[in-house]
């Protein structure tokens, strides 16, 4: 059921609940998390026979924000084993999708590697693409442990009693915070660290930012070549207003009370329709439809736009890279009426990073992990990110809180992170044989970001006939991939798909499954 | 024999032997040299072409991820579903479209500044064939990436310009309208390739004799009899294979559609290459590679087709100028 905070109210909380690092950082002078000091590292000897001959362990992630904790510890690590070279491949995804397959199908995969984002784990696992932590991370059970209960997720984590990754840091984190050029927002009349816009106000901005540009520069820019970000803008939006969903297994905007997916609720419509309005302002960047995320984000500090709605891992180029842009952080604009909901999270740990079964070198993975998963090594990715990435490990966070000098941005999305996002249910940790239907499932064309770019681009004039056009799609291609995966042998059913306990407002706990 | 065909094997293993009367076992030692050094290459095409290209086709045949043991053969499945698929049709159209617009205006444009150049009066002529040449030889994902600043809305040259002539009174969003996207991307694909057309036409124009040019000029022919009359049935045996190479050019813009769009907005700029691409790793969900093969299948062989039509209409076309001429 939605619950209902005044306006005043949400706000005040939102204060209350950001923490005083954060209160007392909002002068927003760039702080450089790429100074996290090198060298602080030191490796344990974990009691893990090594290899004596001189070997190249390689190494393939994502980089942005780990990629600062990952650099140093990889220093650190050579420097405890000069006979080991770490040749680090940090890549966009897209190369990722395509560089693990082919390297597992060759023999020749990295020794650790992230998951390419359409391979179910599950999957991979049984392909014997992974190697389970179980046999190669010294006191496994001890080290297992250190982390809270429910870290460690069937279908997620676990496959048959092995366990295959660990939720390195928290996926508790969102992608459409607003950031700001403070500069243009000044100068507009609004000061958004005491106060968070609503749509009308947020759209209002953009339309005076963009009128004090003269051509120069705009309200808003949006990385609209890469469609997801209209469809994260849209399901965050509606979400908040009063749309409560969640997505598993590939499948999203779904309301877990009744299973049924979100696409023609009203509050959905009304997201695309700020969207259009801000359109019809002349408020968004031109060429917005034809930048993807990246060029977006990154062209942002050159003072292109007033607001970006964007995730943290902006920051910390943005300080390096633009050490003189004086830019904000705040919430997504919050919906005008009285009806804000928390949005719903999958906890499956951010950053899970697999060892290729065909490994050589299993047993370095196994000592590094095994630092990885430690207090001290918890402590030292919060440190090395300055806060961006949170320790799972709870000693650990607090240990960081207390000893090492957050970022000040990082506070603030931390404390925002508290305040707007609540666990949700996840299918697979109720029923494992539920993932199969990742493994069936087809993609949706056009889906919800393509259709929204296909409506600013003037291509789709009914909004609402292509939102029940995709409402059903969607409801068709769910139950055919249930079908095709209950064909392969998986006990799964649309039934799986439903929490009827579900409040948008509270964290889906463990014994809620129950 | 035409002119400019090449046979090795009379050249190299003949030595004045003639070919008849030889067994197969002796004319291929005779040659030996000429297949070993076409091996390397040969390996090189078999595992990187043909295997390829005949695993597709076996591919398309099946229900697959690409990455999973678990392959199914589903027979003409995956064509029953494209022949349903409005995305398909669209990009299939929209290939053949690119072709159509930017094909003649390519080999027409690169055969007039071939004429041009190869007049050795004209003293720039090689400086220019250079800079011609040059974006031939530059990645197409480079240009594709410098080309979306350069058509910008914001702070682009292009638009700058249309606004500083009074052209456009706002900026024009090259890449990010549906009206504009695919021929804005087709204009750029001509700017980069012409210069190879160019090459083709300037090497065509050597087998031209030019004393005929001198005879007609003492006739008092003007430059563009000349042309009419002399250069170009000279030199129309060449424009099949020139068209040819130009289609087939045409049928291969993927790294400049997917830098320069990505197939977008909305599909609008999706050809054959970026949707086969988009089903095959690209889109949100599983990979097909089974569907993406069969997408690949059907579209080769309907340029297979063009082309043998084409090889058809050309012999067609020479049977009858040949049978005007004994008339």
């Amino acid at each position: 059921m939605p619950v209902n905070i005044n306006r005043r109210r949400f706000a005040q909380a939102g204060l209350a609940s950001t923490s005083a690092i954060a209160l007392g950082s909002r002068s927003h002078r760039p702080s450089a998390a790429q100074d996290a000091t090198p060298g602080s590292i030191t490796i344990p000897d974990s009691g893990v026979e090594l290899p004596a001959d001189d070997i190249t362990f390689r190494w393939i992630d994502s980089g942005d924000l780990k990629a600062l904790f990952y650099n140093e510890f990889h220093a650190a690590y050579q420097e405890a084993h000069p006979n080991i070279s770490i040749e680090y491949d940090a890549l966009p995804w897209a190369e990722i999708n395509q560089i693990v397959p082919i390297g597992v199908q060759s023999g020749d995969a990295h020794d650790i590697f992230a998951m390419p984002q359409d391979i179910p784990s599950a999957q991979a696992v049984a392909e014997g693409w992974v190697a389970p932590l179980d046999d190669i991370i010294p006191n496994f059970a001890e080290w297992k442990d250190r982390f809270p209960l429910g870290s460690f997720m069937d279908g997620v984590h676990v496959f048959d009693g092995k366990t295959y990754t660990f939720p390195q840091t928290s996926s508790k984190r969102y992608w459409t915070m607003t950031f700001y050029n403070t500069d243009y927002l000044e100068q507009a009349g609004y000061d958004l660290e005491s106060e968070r816009l609503t749509w009308d106000q947020y759209r209002e901005a953009a339309r005076k930012i963009t009128e004090q540009g003269q051509g120069q520069y705009y309200g808003v820019v949006f990385g609209g070549q890469s469609t997801d970000r209209f469809a994260t803008f849209v399901r965050n939006l509606g979400r908040m207003a009063g749309a409560p969903a969640g997505g598993s297994l590939g499948f999203e905007d779904i309301d877990w009370r009744t299973g049924e997916f979100q696409y023609t609720s009203d509050e959905y419509l009304a997201a695309i329709d700020l969207l259009v309005g801000l359109q019809a302002d002349g408020s968004i960047f031109p060429g917005s439809l034809s930048l993807n995320d990246a060029e977006a984000w990154s062209q942002f500090p050159q003072g292109i736009a007033g607001m970006i709605l964007e995730g943290p891992w902006v920051i910390p180029q943005w300080q390096r890279e633009n050490p003189d842009f004086r830019f904000g952080l705040a919430s997504q604009p919050v919906p005008n009426g009285e009806t804000v909901l928390p949005l719903a999270y999958e906890e499956t740990g951010s950053n899970q990073l697999w060892v290729y079964a065909d490994s050589p070198y299993k047993n370095v993975a196994g000592d590094m992990f095994s630092y990885v998963g430690s207090v001290e090594g918890q402590v030292a990715i919060m440190a090395a990110t300055k806060g961006f990435l949170r320790a799972l490990v709870p000693e650990a966070a607090e240990i960081a809180q207390e000893s090492v000098e957050l970022d000040p941005y990082a506070s603030e999305a931390l404390a925002l992170y508290d305040e707007q996002l609540r666990l949700g249910p996840m299918v697979p940790v109720r029923n494992p044989a539920a993932s199969q239907v990742a493994l069936e499932r087809r993609p949706l064309t056009p889906d919800l970001g393509q259709l929204v770019q296909g409506i600013l681009a003037g291509q789709i004039e009914d909004v609402g006939a292509a939102l029940e056009d995709l409402q059903s799609r969607a409801n068709a291609e769910l139950d055919r991939a249930i079908a095709a995966a209950q064909e392969s042998g998986a006990e799964v059913s649309r039934d799986d798909f439903v929490f009827a306990n579900w409040d948008p407002t509270q964290e889906y706990t463990a014994e809620m499954y129950e | 024999m035409s002119i400019g065909t090449i046979q090795p094997t009379t050249v190299l293993a003949g030595k004045g032997q003639p070919e008849r009367g030889r067994t197969l076992r002796q004319r291929l030692w005779a040659a030996r040299w000429c297949y070993l050094f076409m091996l390397p290459n040969l390996v090189l095409a078999a595992m990187f072409t043909f295997y390829p290209t005949v695993m597709s086709w076996y591919f398309a045949f099946l229900d697959w991820s690409g990455f999973t043991s678990d392959r199914e053969w589903v027979g003409l499945e995956n064509f029953r579903e494209l022949l349903s698929d409005r995305f398909f049709w669209d990009a299939y159209q929209r290939s053949f479209m690119f072709m159509l617009i930017a094909v003649p205006i390519q080999v027409v444009l690169a055969l007039v500044v071939a004429l041009i150049l190869n007049d050795s009066s004209y003293k720039l002529g090689p400086f220019f064939r250079t800079i011609f040449f040059l974006p031939v030889v530059t990645s197409a994902a480079i240009i594709g990436i410098v080309m979306t600043f350069v058509f910008s809305p914001f702070n682009g040259p292009v638009n700058k310009m249309l606004l500083n002539t009074d052209m456009v009174d706002r900026p024009v969003d090259f890449l990010g309208d549906p009206d504009t996207a695919l021929w804005t991307v087709a204009g750029v694909w001509i700017w980069k390739w012409f210069g190879i057309s160019m090459i083709y036409w300037l090497a065509a124009l050597q087998v031209v004799p030019q004393d005929l040019y001198e005879a007609a000029r003492l006739d008092g022919a003007n430059r563009w009899s000349l042309h009419k009359d002399i250069t170009l049935p000279m030199v129309y045996p060449f424009a099949a294979v020139i068209v040819l190479i130009t289609i087939v050019g045409s049928l291969n813009v993927f790294g400049l559609v997917q830098t320069m769009t990505g197939g977008g907005p909305f599909f609008a700029s999706e050809v054959m290459e970026v949707y086969i691409y988009r089903n095959a790793f690209g889109d949100s969900g599983i990979p097909r590679l089974g569907y993406a093969s069969a997408a690949a299948l059907f579209f080769g062989i309907t340029v297979l087709g063009i082309s043998l039509l084409q090889g058809w209409g050309l012999k067609k076309a020479n049977d009858a100028r040949t049978q005007m001429k004994q008339t």
